[in-house]
């Protein structure tokens, strides 16, 4: 389907539906808002089909999908009530020297609330190269930031992760 | 290298350094076993995402973004019950409670199904979703 002009709407849905499903649940962490980010990313791909360059259509999907996440995300954290840490001290702890054993086999459910404990920065990153497997400079154009920024985010974010997983 | 390498494991296990670079970490690696801990829980984690299955949207859920017509009929029935007399709430109980599925539903299915059987790419690899049994084909 990649190549010539752009896809459809109901293209995009038949065959690239559940990839952008999956990618806006390991976002939000729940299905309610999932679906909100789904219907978000449709309706701006319906508007901006006309910019779409043939290429990988679950990159560009991706990129959408994480810019509508970020824009919500910044847009709740202009309500006092909901503010969230911008920069939590809980990086790369010093506890990280510990000598726990992660368990030989974490339940996705667990490294899911693990990615929810993540600031949304990181867990973007995160998911950009994990989840969807962006190289780190279509992350750096993604979300904006350069290649260094990407490094330090998904570094960082695995080691929250893993410190997440062994408290879990 | 100067000090301990830090975001550059990840990188280095992403495979995205440098030659130059990659030949530097993993000179430190050999010497500093630390940093070769630190490789191994990043690992784990990196790991740990890389292996959450895809996740299925609800059933028909694109379907009624796509083709919301059936959500429209119902809702005018609705209407229409609460604000007239019982005669209309006869009709409404009478009106078929789903509009017709689309013919396109068999078509999504057998793309669906075909996609996620396709090889090629990681999400499309991954175990295909059952194919619905409930359709009128």
């Amino acid at each position: 389907m990649a190549g010539e002009g752009a896809p459809t709407w109901e293209e995009l849905a038949r065959s690239h539906g559940r990839f952008l499903y999956t990618v806006a649940y390991r976002l939000t962490g729940n299905r309610e808002d999932a679906e909100d980010l789904v219907q978000e990313v449709l309706l701006r791909v319906r508007r901006g089909l006309e910019t779409y360059q043939p290429g990988s259509m679950e990159g560009w999907l991706s990129r959408i999908a994480t810019n509508a996440f970020l824009d919500d995300v910044r847009r709740r954290r202009r309500r006092p009530e909901d503010l969230l840490p911008e920069d939590p001290d809980w990086v790369l702890p010093p506890a990280m020297g510990a000598d726990e054993a992660l368990a030989a086999e974490v339940l996705s459910d667990d490294v899911q609330a693990a990615l929810q404990r993540l600031p949304e920065d990181f867990r973007a990153a995160v998911v950009l190269c994990d989840v969807v497997g962006l190289p780190y400079q279509e992350i750096s154009q993604t979300l904006g930031v350069p290649v260094g920024t990407v490094r330090s985010r998904i570094h960082r974010g695995r080691a929250l992760l893993r410190e997440a997983l062994t408290r879990a | 290298m100067n000090g301990h390498p830090g975001d550059l494991l990840s990188a280095l296990l992403d495979g995205e350094l440098t030659p130059g670079e990659e030949g530097g970490v993993r000179a430190h690696l050999e010497e500093c076993a630390e940093c070769g801990r630190e490789l191994r829980l990043i690992g784990e984690a990196r790991s740990s995402v890389r292996a959450l299955p895809p996740v299925d949207p609800p059933f028909g859920f694109f379907e009624r973004m796509l083709h919301p017509r059936a959500r429209w009929a119902r809702a005018g029935v609705a209407a229409l019950a609460a604000g007239a007399a019982a005669s209309v709430a006869v009709m409404a109980l009478a009106a078929p409670r789903e509009a017709p599925v689309s013919p396109h539903v068999g078509q999504f299915v057998d793309a669906h199904t075909a996609s996620a059987s396709t090889s090629g790419d990681p999400i499309s690899e991954l175990t295909p979703a059952a194919a619905p049994v409930s359709f009128q084909r």
